[in-house]
């Protein structure tokens, strides 16, 4: 063996083979493992600072880019926020101007009604589930009572055998309002757009762009179709009978004649802005044995009990009358 | 010293101390050095697929905290686009109506930026998508407001209009409604004093002497004086928009020429100047000069009581001006 080492040793003078032992070798493989582990780690951190791997790349370049588009989309919506709140406020202001009313809270502003989670006031203490879960039963009985109530209502009516009364009394809006916010002034005490004193209002006002069809709110016959240019402008009288007639003012045109037997829902004419009015609207008025009630008790087929009763909350407010 | 190594060196049969040359040992350093580079990579490599490097595992962390800022941030985002539904429902349902303005098309207020591709920048990211996703909200937020601003804006100025028309054309009546209309604008046959047929080109007022006239909207007073064509003592009004009204027969006028009145001033008193058969006023409304019928202008829906609440309603408004 030429690679055979030999030690010279001192004692004996001579030369002796290099023997390792067992123990030996196993210390010098430990002192080797663990040399090259730290020698690993030296080699690993400096790998780190001064060069990152493919993957540490990428993913510098994605936090990079991220928090780049977040602070970008951040501040513009920080900014974007101001200017919405100046479109709210811009928004309740003409609402104040043109119907001369206090706007009413839309959904979005106030809590609880409409929006995307109902139960948000509640999260966030202890117990929040508890108080969660029976809230949304109570919810839950109130619409099942709700539709309990419609239920028995029906019943009785059933048992009246009012059906036909049912289907002629009016029950729906006369043109389609599913948002409410062509709700504009309701039945009562108005001021009135030119004379600003308050008058007596007897129907409900919707706005509506001129063309807007204009819906038979009940079964009936059309009791007249008026042309004019004075006080209600071009108008339909409908007559549901059980007492109960409805008219439709300021209409631009008609779909209907005089005689003529109209179902629920049937277009019988167009909103307009003829006659009296100082805007395109619809003014509508239910008669009960001739006299004027209030229209907002007779849309029990179009809304739900909430809807219902935030149209209550906009009709109500002293406004203007468009008429 | 003391490590001193030998060898047998066979060719002359004696050991000899083993001396290693300087590139050997350079050689040897190398094969050394690049030996525990190979074990780290091993080593590395080996932990990294056990535990991953921390320095990626610090970055996931970061990119999962900054996710979170964005899922907050898509609340804003949400409830901004909520905001600007509420507010288009307002502009489309109830203002442009009112004003009798068409509605702005959804294609303007979103005109969904198709063909150029805006977003290339963020391609070729992990999250390419969430960043698109809060990019085009952004845009659309950002188009949907402007859009709404100027829209506001116009309304704004319609409104401003509306109200102004509504002040200045001529919507009331002039004088206390308690009093019968007489003859309206027709042809007559038989003119009441000239005995000849002709137009009648107003609304006759049946009013006894005295009877408060008032400006039945806004404008400024063109004419007051005498009027030899039969009017008499008689005040025009040139509200604007190409309306002037015309009050005729008065037995006083409390307006001048040049002056500005507002609806519900009083600007004269009834009487029977000029060519006529007993006392009452003429109105007449002419649009463009053309006479229009002054009963399309205004309703007899008030009460005396109502009549005189609303003049005073209206000229109390004078003093706040």
């Amino acid at each position: 063996m030429a690679n055979t080492k030999y030690k010279f040793n001192q004692e004996s003078l001579s030369f002796d083979k290099i023997r390792l032992g067992f123990r030996a070798v196993l210390l010098r493989f430990l002192a080797y493992f663990i040399g090259s582990l730290i020698l690993a780690v030296i080699y690993g951190f400096i790998f780190a600072i001064f060069i990152d791997s493919p993957k540490e790349k990428a993913l510098k370049r994605e936090v990079a880019q991220l928090s780049l588009q977040y602070n970008l989309i951040h501040k513009e919506m920080e900014n974007l926020e101001k200017v919405i709140d100046h479109l709210q406020e811009t928004d309740d202001n003409l609402y104040r101007t043109i119907f001369e009313a206090e706007p009413v809270p839309t959904t979005l502003r106030q809590s609880g009604t409409g929006g995307v989670n109902r139960y948000k006031e509640l999260e966030g203490f202890d117990n929040s589930s508890i108080v969660i879960g029976t809230v949304k039963k109570l919810d839950k009985i109130r619409k099942q009572v709700y539709v309990q109530s419609k239920s028995f209502d029906d019943l009785i009516t059933l048992a009246n055998e009012k059906e036909e009364m049912l289907r002629c009394i009016p029950a729906i809006m006369p043109i389609s309002n599913k948002d409410l916010k062509r709700t504009a002034s309701g039945f009562g005490l108005r001021i009135h757009p030119i004379y600003k004193i308050i008058k007596f209002h007897a129907g409900m006002d919707f706005t509506a762009p001129s063309g807007t069809d204009v819906y038979a709110t009940g079964n009936g016959v059309i009791n007249a179709v008026l042309s004019s240019r004075r006080g209600l402008g071009n108008h339909i009288i409908l007559d549901h009978g059980f007492g109960y007639s409805s008219v439709y003012a300021h209409l631009d045109g008609f779909n209907v004649r005089k005689g003529q037997k109209v179902q629920r829902g049937d277009v019988i004419g167009f909103v307009g802005n003829t006659g009296m009015s100082v805007a395109p609207h619809l003014h509508y008025e239910i008669k009960l044995n001739g006299e004027n009630v209030d229209p907002i008790n007779y849309y029990f087929n179009d809304l739900t009990a909430e809807e219902y009763e935030r149209m209550i909350e906009i009709a109500s407010k002293t406004g203007q009358s468009f008429d | 010293m003391r490590d001193r190594k030998y060898f047998f060196d066979l060719n002359d049969l004696q050991f000899k101390q083993i001396y290693l040359t300087w590139k050997q040992k350079a050689l040897r350093l190398l094969l050394w050095f690049a030996a525990s580079l190979a074990v780290a990579f091993l080593y590395i490599t080996v932990f990294k697929n056990i535990f991953g490097s921390p320095k990626e595992k610090m970055m996931e962390q970061e990119i999962e905290k900054i996710k979170l800022q964005y899922s907050l941030l898509g609340r804003q985002l949400d409830n901004s686009i909520e905001v600007l539904g509420e507010l288009k429902l307002s502009d489309d349902s109830r203002y442009r109506p009112i004003l009798d303005m068409d509605s702005i098309p959804e294609s303007i207020r979103n005109p969904g930026f198709g063909g150029v591709d805006r977003y290339r920048d963020l391609y070729g990211y992990v999250n390419s998508d969430l960043m698109i996703l809060f990019r085009s909200r952004i845009d659309e937020i950002r188009n949907r407001t402007s859009v709404q601003t100027e829209s506001f804006k116009s309304i704004e100025d319609k409104k401003g209009e509306w109200k102004r028309e509504m002040e200045y054309l001529p919507y009331i009546s002039p004088v206390n409604p308690i009093y019968r209309l007489g003859d309206g604008l027709k042809f007559r046959e038989v003119h009441p004093v000239l005995g000849t047929s002709q137009w009648h080109h107003g609304q006759d007022f049946n009013t006894p002497y005295g009877t408060e006239v008032f400006a039945t909207g806004a404008g400024k007073v063109i004419k007051a004086g005498w009027n030899s064509g039969g009017f008499g003592n008689y005040v025009v009004i040139d509200h604007g928009y190409g309306f002037q009204t015309t009050y005729g027969h008065l037995s006083s006028i409390k307006v001048s020429k040049g002056m500005n009145v507002i609806r519900g001033d009083m600007i004269g008193l009834s009487g029977s100047s000029g060519t006529s058969s007993g006392p009452h006023l003429h109105y007449q409304i002419d649009l463009y000069g053309q006479h229009k019928n002054p009963l399309y202008y205004f309703n007899n829906d008030l009460t005396e009581e109502e009549y005189f609440k609303m003049i005073q309603t209206l000229s109390s408004k004078l003093k706040f001006r």
